[in-house]
């Protein structure tokens, strides 16, 4: 008779690893005519029997908005734009919240892996510099990836820092109580409609341990979608409705006003 | 109260838009222009987009002009032939204008453009009716005579094919200095986002030679085919015509311009039109000022070229 094999591993329980669980206060932001702008609150929990120490990291990352930019040339004395530069993939909105600086959390490259950090923001840039033709538009740069390149990437993200639209903050995850841990998140008032992914990392030792997605989103709502969509899907019929109001109250401003 | 606008997607203050909109369409009133070249600029520094700002500015022009050209046509001060030659040209201008401001926005180059014609048009027809207005109103001061207008009538303007009569008007001259005169602001204003008074008035009266009655009417009459026209244009092409903003700028502006009409005979036509001409300069320099400064950040986004 054969001694009974030690039961698969499988059946064991499973050693409880730490976890990160997350909730979102507003997961759904609601762009109406009062809309300036919305602060949602992110509240998590860390999980983990031995109390090792623990980061987290709140990652936010609103939808893809290619980004125009161009640097300012001196011709003639006037100050003009060069030809824009075309960033595509970068998004409309970054944040990333951490309870440390995120250089103290983990290496550069598992930052860099897990596309952790504004310095870390996959903006698609083509290995090399391409010259399309768009909307019938000819040699608009799409990318460059020259010795400046570095320099305009952080243009880019100072003037979307500037805009608010993105954001780095290390002492953003504020540990509350044990294992119990919040974050902001300040949407401004342009911020792009969509959705926003958010992603909570959970690190231990300098490494991912567990992660949590939660996704936000931002829509026009009421009358502010209504008319958003009639000027998208009947622009025509749009224009032709805004210009009888702006006829009609011009009529009726005078009409009124010969009567007194 | 601020409010969330649709198109410009911005947050302003509605209570702010009404009174600029009132502040511009009693200055609009008062002078019988659409007012433009002085909200376009304030709702770029207000942070309204370029392309959402100038394209509704196109919608407010419409109602303040609707608004007093009414008067003036009561008064038969209007030459309707006359701007309805010139509105042909707007239409033709006001089409080239949005594909050009569309491709301009596609190049980066729309703020340049629109910084560079404010520049050029205002400050140049700002200067020339300061310095004239300034030298008649001296004049009178003085209790000398005003200037003799040189009544010979430009030869080209007389040696130019398809005459037309027109009669309110008084004359009888080619239909194409009008015409082209109406596709030159047919295209600014879809720039600009103006309606072109300030260079419609000036040309009718120094160019065209018009009856100095009817030159104001006759503006105000093609400026708003053209605007409507840009607008319409605007709203189907780009979808930038922000109705909300639109609604709120016009219902000051439509009040403003009345109480301007009326406070208008109060003044002499000189002094208003130094005045007047003080206002476009300054406009003029302040928009063209961005190109010379030296910028806080040499780098700028230019939109998302939606």
């Amino acid at each position: 008779m054969a001694i009974p094999a030690l039961p698969p591993p499988a059946i064991m329980a499973p050693e409880p690893g730490p976890t990160v669980s997350a909730a979102l206060t507003d997961a759904n932001v609601r762009v109406t005519s009062a809309f300036s702008g919305a602060q949602i609150v992110l509240y998590g929990a860390v999980f983990d029997p031995e109390t090792r120490p623990s980061d987290v990291v709140v990652i936010v990352r609103g939808p893809d908005q290619p980004i125009r930019i161009a640097r300012k040339v001196r011709v003639a004395g006037l100050w003009v734009n060069s030809r824009p530069v075309v960033f595509e993939g970068a998004p409309g909105f970054y944040m990333a919240a951490s309870s440390r600086p995120l250089t103290e959390i983990a290496s550069f490259s598992t930052l860099r892996r897990l596309g952790a950090g504004i310095d870390h923001l996959p903006m698609n840039a083509p290995e090399e510099e391409r010259i399309e033709t768009r909307y019938g538009v000819r040699d608009v740069v799409v990318s460059r990836l020259g010795g400046d390149y570095l320099e305009w990437r952080r243009a880019v993200i100072r003037l979307k820092e500037k805009a608010s639209l993105y954001a780095t903050d290390h002492e953003g995850v504020r540990f509350v109580d044990r294992g119990l841990f919040r974050a902001e998140i300040d949407l401004p008032t342009s911020a792009p409609i969509g959705e926003y992914q958010t992603e909570i990392i959970l690190f231990q030792d300098g490494e991912p341990v567990s992660r949590r997605a939660r996704t936000i989103t931002v829509e026009k709502a009421g009358l502010e979608r209504w008319l958003f969509l009639f000027a998208n899907e009947q622009p025509w019929l749009y224009g032709i409705v805004s210009v009888l109001i702006a006829l009609t109250s011009g009529w009726l401003a005078s009409v009124v006003f010969r009567r007194r | 109260m601020d409010i969330y606008l649709p198109i410009a997607e911005v947050s302003v203050n509605a209570g702010v838009l009404v009174l600029l909109g009132a502040v511009v369409g009693f200055i609009s009133g008062l002078f019988g222009i659409g007012g433009g070249f002085l909200m376009t600029p304030i709702l770029l520094w207000m942070g309204i987009p370029p392309v959402v700002a100038v394209a509704s500015e196109a919608n407010h022009v419409a109602a303040s002009s609707a608004s007093s050209v009414i008067s003036y046509s009561r008064k038969r001060q209007v030459d309707f032939r006359m701007g309805g030659v010139m509105a042909g040209g707007g239409a033709v201008g006001a089409l080239l204008g949005v594909e050009v401001f569309r491709w301009l926005r596609l190049l980066g180059q729309a703020d340049l453009v629109v910084s560079l014609s404010y520049l050029i048009f205002l400050g140049l027809i700002g200067g020339l009716m300061l310095v004239e207005s300034v030298a008649s109103v001296l004049r009178q001061r003085r209790g000398q005579p005003p200037a003799k207008r040189r009544d010979r009538r430009p030869v080209w303007l007389y040696g130019l094919p398809f005459k037309v009569r027109f009669p309110r008007s008084r004359l009888y001259i080619s239909v194409i200095p009008p015409l082209a005169l109406g596709v030159f602001v047919g295209i600014l204003s879809a720039i600009m986002g103006v309606g072109g008074g300030f260079i419609l008035v000036p040309a009718m009266v120094y160019i065209l030679r018009m009856p100095a009655g009817v030159v104001v009417g006759t503006s105000l009459f093609q400026i708003i085919i053209t605007t409507s026209l840009a607008s319409i244009l605007q709203a189907g092409r780009n979808q930038s015509v922000d109705i909300v903003l639109a609604t709120l700028l016009l219902v000051g502006g439509v009040l403003g311009a009345q109480f301007g009409a009326r406070a208008s005979s109060r003044f002499r036509a000189e002094e208003l039109r130094a005045l007047l001409g003080l206002i476009v300069l300054i406009m003029g320099l302040q928009m063209g000022l961005v190109l010379f400064i030296n910028p806080e950040d040499p780098f700028i986004l230019v939109g998302s070229g939606k």
